[in-house]
């Protein structure tokens, strides 16, 4: 299995044209084989993983279009090993849940085609290929919001593509100006990140290249004030869509801060810092804030999804390996709690056709163990400790405390607004007397719906007690990429914030 | 006597006379006539600078827009006969069918 | 000795997921068999740890690595040392004593397996914080217990919210959120104060940090002082964060007794003893947290003075006795702390328990005011909590009075006097709203009758239960000085000086003397029927004293309703109309600019022909000007 990437990667793409001709009534059968087929892939790509690597591994390398130096260039590290997996695990749950929607069968081609996208994202080495994986993966989502969304679902459809593609559009004009500062030095073109790694740029051109590609990422993160398609989107958008988005396509933005901005421009990320923990500070506390003030469930959950992924940039912009790894646990761990969330919602609107949290109220009565998954679901947002939700957050404010211990301060508040937002959310719903004569009659998870949700919930408690066979794998490359950050980065102060663990310094 | 700077004026009037025409007319007959005293302004420009300079390049550019021109009203009348034909009249207010 | 730690930890915990199986069906009555059993197990391998720490020494043992990424490694370890194995004995009897007893309370209840699963995950948290040899793992109980305090608070989650003027905490889940949420703040500043201690010495260890402590710069250790502190203030519930703990007598009693009294609320001070190699370098932070609780101390028992809620008083004196434990942990008698810890846990979980069966008796009424004259028919309950009343006085030879006396002592020996009078008043306090909540329940004229209830006294299995409570309540300070001698082989002796010695005698006369005194007040006062007097209850003091002094609605009007109109403001002015609404004012620009240059567009060629002239006119006269120019 030699090209075990290439198969992730196309392995859903042919399965979805093939789809095409696969009848409508055999059609969730033949989804749930291929997403079925493409997790075990996934698995076996860990499973294949050398953990005491720190670089990249499975590489495969064919040129495309070798006079500009563009080349069909991918590889896997601890950075985006759990990634990967985690998009596959959430399409086959994001199948496996889907109920009787319309047009099951283009649902199940666009789910297909999402995952090649997402999976080519985040194997890619080379940046003309990560672009256009990153731009494709617009596509399928936008027919997802657009054609099976709620109301205004055109309206969300058409401002996600916009706004995200006007993002992506000003970090291409970055990526060419590397590939062409790159050409101006070494002589040949080339869009391989690696090559990019090797070369040093200059403090000011950093800084430009920093805030286009920023731009790109913060759009998708989505980073304050960029996050205003995310409650339309989610508010839109079925189910499967919603936990897709917020699962993994939201993680496309930080995982672009650690693979590019990072190592590319080290000093400017260090120069960065206050700016962006002060913009991931008030994603913190206003998305905290809205959310709290929402009155559909979605839409919490969807803010909550902005406050969370504060903590995720905080921790990236740590630079010391003990934040980078904990905000890349925390985006597995945010994957699934809010695709679980999403999906937890997606339950009750099944049912009742709203959203809205006044329309519910004592449905732990009603739905017991609903309200246990979607309990323990909570607990892992508000990073309850043994669960999946607590090693990431801890990780990542602790990592930033070293260089912002204020900010961090600040930004611990998550904790507590996490936990404002989502208890009253769980109170309002679950809690007090069945008021609303529909929602006496209610029925609990049925067998479909729980074998969506309780492999997350195994995943939660799981990663949650004992989170070291992914943590491990994840540092060794975090480790490496700090260490290259630091020898990369160009002044004293840069070097002195950037924070090599004293262990790894000593192993060299 | 008669130099380059007359020649040279007598083109910029030939072609204010057309840009004048194909400005204000109405009648796309007209407006090919404007066309073509602004084609034959250049080319009295290029006939006389290739003179001045004794560069047969200019004569030769000024033969060979006289020969674009000539198949341009070919193939133009051909159209605007046609026009005519299917809707009787040749005035530009006629046709805003491309109005955005 | 491995066994008994993990035999001692995970039995509770087996026995919770044994329970949650059960938990959404009828009521079993194995689950409660099974938990309490498997609690008992607990409670055995921690008195056998507690001899073999006594015999041998401190256990360590380490299950797993938990987190591991940068420098950091923090294992799943366990650490027995005297501390802890008071700690567990304490915990573990105690639970076990609750569990016996809540298979009499939930009888009737419909949850009564998943009340069994929530009660022994608790006992879980409660032996993983005491355990644990790192603060990480302290905070894994930590938060653990807070869950489960959530869960076990908003038990009756079906009930309705309320105003304040009919049920001061609005509603069981309420509370349960007011609780965690409180907690969470406190617990934000323990977790700065993790990231403090690990990022200066590299490691989350007990042992490692505490033997750092000396090397670490004086105001480095006082901000991990404090930030720890406030880590405790939430979970002990000192002020300001003190208005959970009353609001949590929403839960059911038993949870009251266990959670609210004998053991969570204690983890703040079970955390300052633990950390008192560093508290005990920094004195002035000590003080402080000695000066806290000796306010919380009168301050709580101030409300206790005229709350008419059986409960709630319960839960007031609480409070206070927290602030007894702070005020001798700050002052650097750590062992004194745990002493009384530990007797508190007993003669409060009485106290509870017995609170309990007359809520049974009374069917869940809880105003004193309408009970009266239920020593006839509850006999032993009157017995219990008469002792433990007695206890919580401090009344020789009963357990209370070994420990807070040499509380006070502490604090008479510190100089400190301030502290010491308040602490002295503070106990007559106690003695008077104690007894007054003895005789209006077991003395005085029958007023229940009125309100026609039919009290009975509970099942005997559940009065034998609550028996080994009883005793110890009365002869556990007769181990004083073999407990010092235990403990303080770990933590530091306090040795008092000479002249305090002499005065001890006079000591224990004046404290005993208040305390006494107080009784007779209330004796006085309420042993014949019930004393109202309405100018007094109308008057600013007593109004002041029965809102809390008005702290409850404080925090609703000064932060909870700014914040929800603050977030309204977010969500509605700013996120909507401002932050959209710019994002989408820049898509309406393209649009509308897009559809203003579209009138250019006439179709008309003869327009388009003077646009091309016109162009061409500037852009030849831009070009003429170049030319000029250059």
């Amino acid at each position: 299995m030699e090209n075990i990437l290439s198969v992730l990667i196309f392995f859903p793409l042919i399965a979805a044209l093939l789809g095409i001709l696969v009848k409508k009534e055999t059609i969730r059968v033949y989804g749930l084989t291929v997403a079925a087929i493409e997790f075990l892939l996934s698995l076996w790509l860990w499973f294949a993983f050398d953990p005491a690597n720190s670089g990249f591994q499975f590489i495969e390398y064919v040129p495309l279009v070798s006079d500009f130096g563009i080349n069909y260039y991918l590889g896997v590290d601890g950075i985006s090993l759990f990634i990967v997996i985690m998009a596959a695990l959430i399409t086959l749950i994001g199948i496996i849940s889907l109920g009787e929607v319309k047009d099951l069968k283009n649902m199940i081609i666009s789910l297909l085609l999402l995952e090649t996208a997402m999976v080519g994202v985040f194997v890619s080495l080379d940046a003309i290929v990560f672009y256009l994986f990153w731009e494709f993966s617009l596509v399928p989502m936008l027919y997802i919001i657009g054609y099976w969304g709620g109301e205004k679902r055109l309206y969300a459809a058409i401002k996600f593509f916009l706004y995200t593609f006007a993002g992506s559009l000003i970090m291409l004009v970055g990526m060419l100006y590397i590939a062409y500062v790159y050409q101006s030095v070494a002589g040949v073109w080339s869009f391989s990140l690696t090559d990019w790694y090797a070369l040093v740029l200059p403090i000011s051109v950093q800084k430009w290249l920093f805030w286009a590609f920023f731009l790109g990422f913060a759009i998708k993160v989505p980073m304050f004030p960029f996050h205003t398609w995310l409650p339309y989107a989610h508010g839109q958008a079925p189910t499967v869509g919603s936990v897709i988005l917020a699962a993994v396509l939201l993680k496309m933005g930080t995982y672009g801060f650690v693979r590019f901005s990072l190592p590319l421009f080290p000093d400017a990320a260090v120069a960065y810092i206050v700016p962006v923990g002060v913009i991931a500070l008030m994603m913190i506390i206003y998305t905290a804030m809205v959310a709290y003030a929402q009155k559909d469930m979605k839409q919490v959950i969807a803010y909550s999804s902005i406050s969370h992924m504060g903590v995720i940039v905080l921790g990236t912009f740590a630079m010391n390996a003990v934040g980078i790894t904990g905000s890349i646990f925390l985006m597995l761990s945010h994957g699934i709690v809010s695709g679980a969330l999403f999906l937890l919602v997606g339950v009750i609107y099944d049912r009742r056709h709203t959203k809205l949290m006044s329309e519910f109220g004592g449905l732990a009565s009603v739905m017991p163990r609903y309200a246990v998954v979607f309990g323990i679901m909570l607990m892992a947002s508000v990073g309850l400790p043994l669960t999946i939700g607590f090693v990431g957050e801890y990780l990542s404010l602790a990592g930033f405390f070293r260089v912002a211990p204020v900010m961090t301060l600040v930004g611990g508040t998550s904790i507590i607004l996490g936990a404002v937002y989502m208890l009253s959310l769980y109170k309002k719903t679950f809690f007090g007397p069945v008021t609303k004569e529909e929602n006496k009659k209610l029925f609990d998870l049925n067998g479909r719906e729980l074998t969506a949700l309780i492999p997350l919930v195994a995943i939660v408690i799981w990663l949650g007690v004992y989170p070291k066979p992914v943590l491990v794998p994840i540092d060794n490359s975090v480790k490496a990429l700090v260490s290259f950050m630091q020898e990369k980065a160009q002044t004293p102060e840069a070097k002195a914030i950037i924070h090599v663990s004293t262990s790894s310094k000593e192993a060299k | 006597m008669i130099g380059l700077g007359h020649y040279l004026i007598l083109a910029a009037l030939l072609f204010s006379i057309g840009l004048v025409g194909v400005i204000r007319r109405k009648n796309l007959l007209m407006l090919f006539f404007a066309t073509e005293i602004m084609l034959n302004a250049a080319n009295v420009a290029f006939a006389a600078i290739s003179s001045y300079y004794h560069d047969l390049s200019g004569q030769m550019f000024a033969f060979f827009i006289i020969a674009v021109a000539a198949s341009e009203v070919a193939v133009g009348l051909g159209l605007l006969i046609l026009l005519y034909k299917k809707y009787g009249t040749l005035d530009l207010d006629n046709f805003t069918m491309l109005k955005g | 000795m491995e066994s008994l730690v993990y035999t001692a930890l995970f039995a509770p915990l087996v026995g919770s997921l044994f329970a949650a199986l059960f938990g959404m069906k009828p009521k079993s009555l194995w689950t409660g068999t099974v938990t309490s059993l498997l609690l008992f197990v607990s409670f055995v391998a921690s008195v056998l740890l507690l001899q073999h720490v006594m015999e041998v020494g401190p256990v360590h043992v380490t299950l797993m690595d938990w987190i591991v990424a940068g420098d950091m490694r923090i294992p799943f370890g366990f650490n027995v040392d005297q501390v802890t194995a008071v700690m567990m004995a304490v915990v573990t009897l105690v639970s076990t004593v609750v569990h016996v007893y809540s298979n009499g309370y939930m009888e009737h209840d419909k949850g009564f397996n998943r009340f069994f699963s929530y009660l022994s995950a608790f006992v879980f948290s409660m032996l993983v914080l005491v355990m644990s040899d790192n603060f990480l793992g302290l905070f894994i109980g930590w938060e653990g217990v807070g869950v489960c305090s959530w869960l076990l608070i908003g038990f009756w989650y079906h009930k309705e919210d309320v105003t304040r003027d009919v049920n001061p905490s609005i509603s069981p889940s309420w509370a349960a959120n007011e609780a965690f949420i409180m907690n969470r703040i406190a617990d934000l500043g323990m977790l700065v104060g993790i990231f403090l201690i690990y990022w200066n010495v590299g490691s989350l260890q007990y042992d490692e940090v505490f033997a750092a402590v000396p090397q670490m710069s004086h105001t480095l250790l006082v901000a991990i002082g404090i930030f720890l502190f406030i880590g405790a203030m939430g979970k002990s519930a000192q002020f300001p964060l003190h208005t959970w703990l009353a609001d949590a007598m929403e839960g059911p009693t038993p949870v009251s007794a266990l959670i609210h009294a004998a053991t969570m609320v204690t983890a703040g001070v079970y955390l300052v003893i633990r950390a008192h190699p560093l508290y005990s370098s920094i004195p002035e932070v000590g003080y402080f947290i000695a000066l806290l609780g000796t306010f919380v101390a009168i301050f709580a028992a101030s409300m206790a003075l005229v709350n008419r809620d059986l409960k709630r008083i319960i839960a007031y004196s609480t409070l206070s006795q927290l602030g007894y434990m702070f005020a001798a942990a700050g002052l650097g008698a750590y062992w004194v702390a745990l002493f009384h810890l530990a007797a508190h846990a007993f003669f409060k979980a009485l106290l509870f328990l017995g609170a309990g069966n007359v809520m049974h008796a009374m069917h869940d009424e809880l105003d004193i005011f309408k009970m009266g004259g239920l020593k006839k028919v509850m006999r032993w309950t009157y017995i219990y909590m008469g002792v433990a009343s007695l206890a919580l006085c401090g009344i020789w030879p009963l357990a209370g009075f070994y420990s807070k006396d040499t509380i006070l002592e502490v604090a008479f020996n510190e100089h400190t006097y301030g502290i010491w009078f308040v602490l002295w008043l503070t106990a007559g306090l106690t003695a008077f709203y104690s007894f007054r909540l003895v005789f209006l329940t077991f003395w005085s004229d029958e007023r229940y009758k009125k309100y026609g209830f039919h009290p009975h006294e509970v099942q005997k299995y559940v009065l034998w239960a609550m028996a080994p409570l009883g005793i110890l309540a009365v002869v556990f300070g007769w181990w004083k000085e073999e407990f010092m001698e235990f403990v303080t082989q770990l933590l530091p002796a306090y040795e008092v000086s000479e002249h305090t010695h002499h005065m001890v005698p006079i000591l224990i006369v004046v404290t005993s003397a208040i305390a006494i005194g107080g009784i007779v007040v209330a004796y006085v006062l309420y042993h014949k029927r019930l004393r109202r007097n309405p100018k007094i209850e109308a008057s600013l003091p007593y109004r002041v004293l029965s809102n809390q002094y008005y702290i409850p609605i404080l925090y609703e009007k000064a932060i909870s309703k700014p914040y929800a109109e603050l977030a309204d403001i977010a969500w509605k002015e700013i996120d909507m109309q401002v932050v959209d609404a710019t994002v989408d004012g820049i898509a309406k620009l393209v649009e509308e600019s897009g559809d203003e240059t579209r009138k250019m567009q006439t179709g008309n060629l003869s327009d388009y022909l003077k646009w091309m002239a016109a162009g061409a006119i500037i852009l030849a006269v831009l070009a003429i000007v170049a030319v000029v120019k250059s």
